[in-house]
């Protein structure tokens, strides 16, 4: 591999993503900072969004050099590309805007020897404007070079909407974990609490994101090999899997890891310095993993990217994940997954069912910090359903990934995960002694929770006969 | 390839001991760190 990009092509491609999924992140920080009214996360963001700006150099550079070349390639529709080089141009014009405006307050604030609230309110409201027109700029930036967006959907078995998905999902748990990393080193650098606790949250969302993302990877091989397509190959495909297969686990471990350390947090009031230096060092080798599946994953379909000395996999049955999938097939290896698969959902609705009738009222005689205590139990049966799952899938995943209910039940475990994330932080709902009611707005999530596992199982059962 | 019933029981209980155990172990090592630190 070559991480270096050697072509203009390659630098776009990999810069681009941070300033339009980036600044989704570097949003979050800043929001969470200005609420939590927190010194290091709001000027961390402000050079965040400086850099951003920055960056837009290169981005317009590389992708103004490689228009030309793209132009003669019959397959890119020169349409696509100037929409996506006009909303560009705005997009990136606006991002100087707000990295302008962030330098300023950050100088603004050597003077006053703290920083303007109408000053950051003002960054806020242009990092705004500038991520709704860099989606617009990215979705088509992403239209131009994947012409199997555009295929007919009636002469697919996969669809296509699942390689769209995968190519917006994936570059999350990538950038966030960039952005996270920046923070979290910043945060134990100045010891500073919440900055630590939000990139634990991050660490955490970008592991959930993981699921979905490996998953639409899993339907996008067969979108784009079951009928092959011109140009793409199934053993370059085997070889992102493999090591998608190793992120998956790399973003499993760090987002256990932190959310322990969030749970544990709340009962102790402290974090552990040697667990947040472990969980340092799981983001780092997980971010080097995901770096090389990215660029694997985008020597599938990016053709403009590889070098002459590119060595690019050509035996189709090689592969790991295939070896897995050959293996899984036997009954005497399925059978007891499929089995350790229903205790996972045993363990995961039984707490959730606990935690979510506490909060809706049942059992008032127990404080919520009791009940806080069952969480991991639910965690853990997240874990074990995230691999087990992962082999089921596996086995057969052309029917399964093609049943009508695996995708609800995908988007399903996404949002019944994020929720619980809800019961683990909330600050109301940690004050919540015996006797009191929860506050509403944690009733809403409960419920949300409980709808949210009902569907993943439903849907997970309903696969093999509908 | 044929399995026996008696095979694909062993594996079952054995599998499922396996990754219960470790859940637990897990669990068990995890809530001990709580309750020995706890003010």
């Amino acid at each position: 591999m070559h991480l270096i990009p050697q072509s203009w092509a390659h630098w776009h491609i990999l810069l681009s993503v941070f300033p339009s999924v980036g600044l989704i992140f570097a949003l979050g920080f800043y929001l969470t900072g200005l609420i939590a009214a927190n010194d290091l996360m709001e000027r961390t963001c402000l050079v965040i969004f400086a850099v951003l700006c920055v960056l837009g150099v290169p981005t317009y550079l590389s992708g103004d050099r490689i228009m030309a070349a793209l132009s003669n390639d019959a397959r890119i529709s020169t349409d696509l590309m100037a929409g996506h080089f006009v909303w560009g141009i705005v997009a990136l014009a606006a991002l100087t805007i707000t990295g302008v405006a962030a330098v300023v307050a950050l100088w603004r604030a050597r003077g006053l020897g703290r920083l303007s609230q109408p000053a950051l309110r003002l960054v806020l409201a242009l990092a705004l404007v500038t991520l709704a027109l860099m989606m617009a700029a990215g979705e088509m930036g992403w239209q131009v070079n994947h012409h199997e967006l555009r295929l007919d959907a009636a002469a697919q078995r996969t669809s296509q909407a699942w390689s769209h998905a995968h190519m917006i999902l994936n570059h999350f748990p990538t950038v966030g974990f960039v952005l996270a990393l920046v923070f979290y080193i910043a945060g134990l650098v100045r010891n500073d609490v919440v900055t630590q606790r939000t990139c634990l949250v991050v660490f955490v969302l970008c592991s959930i994101l993981g699921v979905p993302t490996y998953v639409t990877g899993a339907a996008s091989m067969w979108a784009l090999s079951d009928p092959g397509l011109a140009g793409i190959s199934r053993p370059v495909i085997e070889a992102h899997r493999d090591m998608a297969l190793l992120t998956l686990f790399g973003l499993a471990f760090t987002g256990v890891a932190a959310w322990i350390e969030l749970w544990r947090f709340r009962h102790l009031g402290r974090f552990s310095r040697p667990s947040l230096y472990l969980i340092l060092a799981f983001a780092l080798i997980t971010l080097a993993v995901m770096a090389e599946t990215g660029h694997r994953g985008g020597q599938i379909n990016h053709p403009e990217i590889r070098i002459a000395t590119d060595v690019l996999p050509t035996d189709p049955k090689a592969g790991v994940t295939r070896a897995i999938a050959l293996l899984i097939n036997h009954v005497i290896w399925f059978v007891p997954w499929q089995t350790v698969h229903f205790f996972g959902f045993s363990l995961i609705f039984g707490t959730v069912l606990v935690v979510s009738l506490r909060v809706l009222g049942f059992w008032k005689s127990v404080s919520f910090a009791a009940v806080h205590r069952l969480l991991p139990l639910g965690v853990f049966g997240v874990v074990i359903n995230v691999f087990s799952g992962m082999l089921i899938l596996l086995a057969d995943s052309s029917r399964y990934l093609n049943a009508p209910t695996f995708a609800p039940k995908m988007g399903l475990i996404v949002v019944g995960a994020a929720a619980v994330l809800y019961f683990s932080l909330s600050e109301r709902l940690w004050k919540v002694r015996a006797g009191e009611n929860a506050p509403a707005g944690a009733k809403w999530v409960a419920a949300l929770v409980l709808i949210a596992w009902s569907g993943v199982i439903m849907g997970g059962r309903l696969i093999s006969y509908i | 390839m044929e399995y026996s019933n008696v095979a694909i029981i062993f594996m079952v209980v054995s599998v499922v001991l396996a990754v219960l155990a470790l859940a637990f172990a897990g669990l068990y090592g995890l809530n001990k760190t709580v309750d020995k630190r706890a003010p």
